[in-house]
C-alpha cells in the first residue's frame, strides 16, 4: 500500500507529467480534427427516406430500443437506461458490507459488458 | 428565548415560501399559451391522380417544409396514412416489394392498412382526415 | 515574466497560499499514466469550451437560419471547418477520457468512503456531458440532427401518464421545431456548461481535501 511507499508532492514531482498528458490530449484532438473533419449534412427533408443514427456514445440506447415492442417500450427508453445511470452514480453505496466489492464488481462488469455489446452490435451489423 | 424561536420560525417559513415560489415557476419551462391545435386541410393532388389501387405517396408544403403522406386505396376503401411511425416518430417508407410500410429507425413494419405486423410500434399508423373539393384532394394536418 | 505575474497575483490575491495545499499535496510514490486521465478529460473539456465560444460567434440559433449559418461557417469562414471539427472531436475525446477515468477509479476502488461524494459528482458530470452531446447534436439543424432529436425526444412519450407533457417540455411544443432548437441551444451553451463547471469545482476541491487514493 501507499502508506509506507515514499510519498511525493503533486508539485514539483507530478505536475510536469500532467501537463505533458494534457498537451498530448490537445494534440490528439487537433490531429483527429484535421484528419477527419465533419461534413455538412443534407438539409431537413421530411419526405426523403432517412435512417438517423445517433453519435457512437448513444448507440447502446439506439440498439436497446429495438428489443422492447409495444407497451414494453418504456423498458428500453426510460427504465433500463435509468437503472444503468443510477447504478453507476450510486456505485459507492452498492459497495457496502463484507461482500460489497464483489457486488460492485458484478454491477460494474454487467454495466460495462452490456454497454460494450449494445454498442458493438449496430457497429458490426451496420444497421 | 421566545423571540428567538419566533425568528427561527419566520426564517423557515420564508425559505418555504421561496421554495414553493421556485416550484410554482417551473411551468414557465412548459411553453403553454394559446397554441391550440387545429386541423389544417392542405391541397395535394388532383382528384384524377388518386391511386386506383395500392399506395401513393404524396408530398405537399406546410409551414415551410415539405411533408409527405400515403393515400391508400384498398378494395373500395380510400384512406390517408400519416408516415409518422407510432414507435418513436421516424418517417416510414412504402416497400412495394413486400407490400408493407417499413420504418428505417428500429425496424417497425405495418401492412397496407397501417396495422403493425412487426417490430416495436405500439399502435397502427394514424389515419389522417381528408376532403375532396373542387376536384382536388385535401389532407388534414393537425398542428 | 511568468514568475513576475505569479508574484503580482500573489501580492493582490494571496494565490500562492490558497493553492499551496493543492500543489504541494502528497501523492503516493507509485502512480501510473492512468492517473492523468482525469486531467486529460478536463483538457478536452477546456478545448470544447474554447471552440464552442468561437463557434458561437457565427452560429445563429433559429429554425430558419441555423443551417445556413453552419454552411457559411463551414465553407466561407477562414478555418471555420477546423473549429467545428475540433469542437466535435474534443467532445469525442472528452467522453473517451471520462469513461477511462471512471474505469480507472472503479478498478482502484477509489470511489469508497471518504470519496463517495466525489464519485457521484464525477458520475453526474458524465451524465451532463452526455446531455451536452445530445443537445449539441441538434444544433446543425440538418437531416441527421432533426431525426435523431425526433427519436430522442419521442422516447419520453413512452412514460405512462406524463409522457405527453414530458415530450412537450423537451420540445417546447408538440413537434420538433425552431422552439426545440432554441431550447437545446440554451441547454448546450448555458445550462450544461455552467452545471459542469460547478461540478468540476466540487470535484477538484474534494481531490484537494482528500488527496488521491493509493490505488490497488
Amino acid at each position: 500500500m501507499s502508506q509506507n511507499g515514499n510519498k511525493k508532492a503533486f508539485y514539483p514531482d507530478y505536475l510536469p507529467f500532467v501537463l505533458v498528458a494534457a498537451l498530448i490530449a490537445v494534440e490528439a484532438i487537433i490531429a483527429s480534427a484535421l484528419l477527419f473533419p465533419p461534413r455538412i449534412g443534407p438539409a431537413i427533408d421530411l419526405t426523403a427516406p432517412y435512417q438517423p443514427k445517433p453519435e457512437w456514445y448513444f448507440l447502446w440506447i439506439y440498439q436497446l430500443l429495438r428489443y422492447f415492442p409495444g407497451s414494453w417500450a418504456i423498458f428500453g427508453t426510460v427504465l433500463l437506461p435509468a437503472l444503468l445511470i443510477l447504478s453507476f452514480i450510486f456505485m459507492p453505496y452498492i459497495d457496502r458490507g463484507p461482500r460489497g466489492r464483489k457486488k460492485s464488481l458484478l454491477v460494474g462488469i454487467v454495466l460495462f459488458t452490456s454497454l460494450a455489446v449494445l454498442t458493438l452490435i449496430p457497429v458490426l451489423t451496420g444497421r | 428565548m421566545q423571540r428567538r424561536d419566533f425568528l427561527s420560525w419566520l426564517l423557515k417559513s420564508a425559505y418555504a415560501v421561496l421554495g414553493l415560489g421556485c416550484v410554482a415557476t417551473l411551468p414557465y419551462l412548459y411553453r403553454g399559451g394559446n397554441e391550440d391545435i387545429k386541423t389544417f386541410f392542405v391541397k395535394t393532388v388532383d382528384e384524377d391522380d388518386l391511386p386506383r389501387r395500392g399506395v401513393k405517396e404524396v408530398e405537399f408544403p406546410f409551414r415551410g417544409l415539405t411533408h409527405k403522406a400515403f393515400i391508400v386505396r384498398k378494395n373500395t376503401d380510400l384512406f390517408v396514412l400519416s408516415p409518422i411511425c407510432s414507435h418513436l416518430g421516424c418517417s416510414v417508407n412504402w416497400n412495394f416489394v413486400n407490400n408493407e410500410f417499413d420504418c428505417p429507425c428500429h425496424g417497425g413494419r405495418y401492412d397496407m392498412s397501417g396495422h403493425v405486423i412487426g417490430g416495436p410500434p405500439p399502435k397502427p399508423l394514424t389515419r389522417l382526415p381528408y376532403v375532396i373539393k373542387d376536384g382536388f384532394f385535401y389532407i388534414g394536418i393537425r398542428a | 515574466m511568468i514568475r513576475r505575474i505569479i508574484n503580482l497575483l500573489d501580492r493582490w490575491f494571496g494565490t500562492k497560499e490558497a493553492h499551496r495545499n493543492f500543489l504541494a499535496r502528497a501523492l503516493p510514490g507509485k502512480i501510473g499514466v492512468s492517473y492523468c486521465l482525469g486531467g486529460m478529460a478536463f483538457t478536452a473539456f477546456l478545448v470544447s469550451v474554447l471552440t464552442g465560444l468561437l463557434l458561437s460567434i457565427y452560429y445563429v440559433p433559429s429554425g430558419t437560419e441555423a443551417y445556413p449559418s453552419i454552411v457559411t461557417l463551414h465553407n466561407e469562414v477562414w478555418f471555420g471547418w477546423g473549429i467545428r471539427s475540433i469542437h466535435k472531436w474534443s467532445a469525442n475525446f472528452l467522453i473517451i477520457f471520462v469513461a477511462l477515468h471512471a474505469v480507472r477509479v472503479f478498478l482502484h476502488k477509489a470511489y469508497r468512503p471518504p470519496r463517495e461524494l466525489n464519485w457521484m459528482a464525477g458520475a453526474l458530470g458524465f451524465v451532463l456531458i452526455m446531455a451536452s452531446g445530445f443537445t449539441g447534436y441538434l444544433l446543425p439543424w440538418d437531416q441527421k440532427a432533426y431525426w435523431a432529436t425526433v427519436v430522442g425526444t419521442s422516447m419520453a412519450k413512452t412514460v405512462p401518464g406524463a409522457g405527453g407533457l414530458l415530450v412537450r417540455l423537451l420540445r417546447g411544443g408538440p413537434e420538433v421545431a425552431g422552439a426545440t432548437l432554441v431550447r437545446f441551444y440554451s441547454m448546450h451553451v448555458l445550462w450544461i456548461p455552467f452545471g459542469l463547471m460547478l461540478i468540476f469545482w466540487t470535484h477538484f476541491h474534494m481531490v484537494k481535501r482528500q488527496g488521491i487514493s493509493g490505488g490497488l
